[in-house]
């Protein structure tokens, strides 16, 4: 028995988690397509024991860790 | 069976299809009547007033007892009219009896202490039955009009638009801002907007889906800006046939509910299983909307197609909880 309230949230597979963190946090875009995520960030510090380096936009591009849709080597 | 006239002409006054009911129906109210003692179960097992027009042929033949404990003018009148006690007598005896009390319990209490200012009687009815079929079942309808005061917000709109052109998903997926595609999970680019705070189906038969909208102005203007979006990219998107599709609201009732009464009384449109589900699901018939009633008073409405049915749920609903109101 599905009721109306959840289909509305499984049918569109849809929470508004990425839009919460765009306003609460410093992400610009996001974008995700052929299993590669792509991160605009603005006003980022990125923090080190030693250094401390800041910026105004940075670009992240990242892939699946795991096998799990792509070939394994050998 | 002298109590049947007051509650006869009102049943006539609504429809005739409870004629066949009539016989069984007034020994709830009827405290000399040797049916008393059945009366707690029976009310347990009892089909609800609604059901009485589903299925009227269906009924037990030892139907006793009906729930009509959402007619509190009834109820009141037909107490007072009851030619062995008087009608304030007769409330008290109906309260003050212990058996009665402890046994009828959801019912009696209810239906007494919820509307000790009634007394209109029963041909002043108003017109409260719209014409029905025998197959209507009905929410029951409370006579008494005071307005709850609280209005119900709504939480999302759930809306869907044509843009009557085939769309390249993959393309506007790696174009677009704040889109996401995974064909293996899903067959629709997934987009966002800041404002108003939405959230986009796309597919690439050219229908989109727009939900996360507070209002429905809201939802046709973050559809619009989608569509727009999609224009940009370069395909010559329509915006046809934008239609609201559901409206979730919510609300407090501000008070503490026995939802295990409820769902005893109305069983015809609840279910309660704690076990799978701390909320009780109502299925209203009119307006057709579902409500999550849940302990502490929170209700959540939804289903709508309109703003007013919300509202209208709600109103339905609110003296119904009251008279379930947990006795702190």
């Amino acid at each position: 028995m599905a009721y109306q309230l959840y289909r509305n949230t499984t049918l569109g597979n849809s929470l508004q988690e990425s839009l919460d963190e765009l306003i609460q946090g410093s992400l610009n875009t996001y974008r995700f397509c052929d299993n590669v995520w792509t991160f605009v960030l603005n006003d980022v510090e990125f923090r080190e024991v030693t250094e401390l380096v800041k910026v105004d936009k940075v670009k992240i591009v990242a892939c699946d860790g795991k096998n799990t849709g792509s070939n394994a080597a050998e | 069976m002298e109590d049947v006239s007051p509650l006869e002409q009102y049943l006539e006054h609504c429809g005739t299809q409870f004629k066949d009911d009539l016989s069984a129906s007034p020994q709830l109210f009827n405290p000399m009547s040797p049916y008393d003692v059945d009366l707690p179960i029976q009310v347990a097992e009892d089909v609800s007033f609604g059901s009485q027009f589903n299925q009227p042929k269906d009924l037990p033949a030892d139907f006793s007892s009906v729930d009509l404990s959402f007619l509190p003018d009834i109820t009141q009148d037909n107490k007072e009219q009851n030619p062995s006690k008087g009608g304030h007598e007769m409330q008290g005896g109906l309260d003050g009896s212990v058996p009665r009390n402890e046994d009828s319990g959801i019912f009696m209490e209810e239906s007494s202490s919820s509307y000790p200012h009634a007394t209109q009687p029963s041909p002043g009815e108003p017109g409260v039955c719209p014409p029905l079929t025998p197959m209507t079942p009905m929410t029951p309808v409370t006579p008494a009009s005071e307005s709850s005061g609280i209005v119900p917000q709504l939480q999302n709109i759930v809306s869907t638009v044509n843009l009557a052109c085939k769309l390249d998903l993959k393309n506007i997926a790696l174009h677009a801002r704040n889109a996401e595609y995974n064909p293996k999970r899903f067959a629709a680019v997934i987009m966002r907007i800041r404002e108003p705070r939405t959230t986009a189906l796309i597919f690439s038969s050219g229908k989109m889906v727009c939900t996360g909208a507070k209002s429905e102005e809201q939802s046709r203007l973050a559809a619009r800006k989608y569509a727009r979006v999609v224009q940009k990219l370069g395909f010559p998107a329509k915006f046809l046939d934008f239609k609201i599709q559901n409206m979730v609201g919510s609300c407090d009732v501000r008070f503490p509910i026995r939802l295990e009464g409820l769902v005893l009384t109305h069983q015809q449109f609840s279910s309660y299983e704690p076990e799978l589900f701390p909320g009780l699901i109502y299925r209203m018939v009119k307006p057709r909307i579902v409500l999550l009633i849940f302990v502490s008073g929170k209700v959540v409405l939804t289903g709508a197609k309109e703003r007013s049915e919300i509202y209208e749920a709600f109103e339905n609903i609110y003296p119904i909880l009251r008279g379930f109101k947990k006795a702190s």
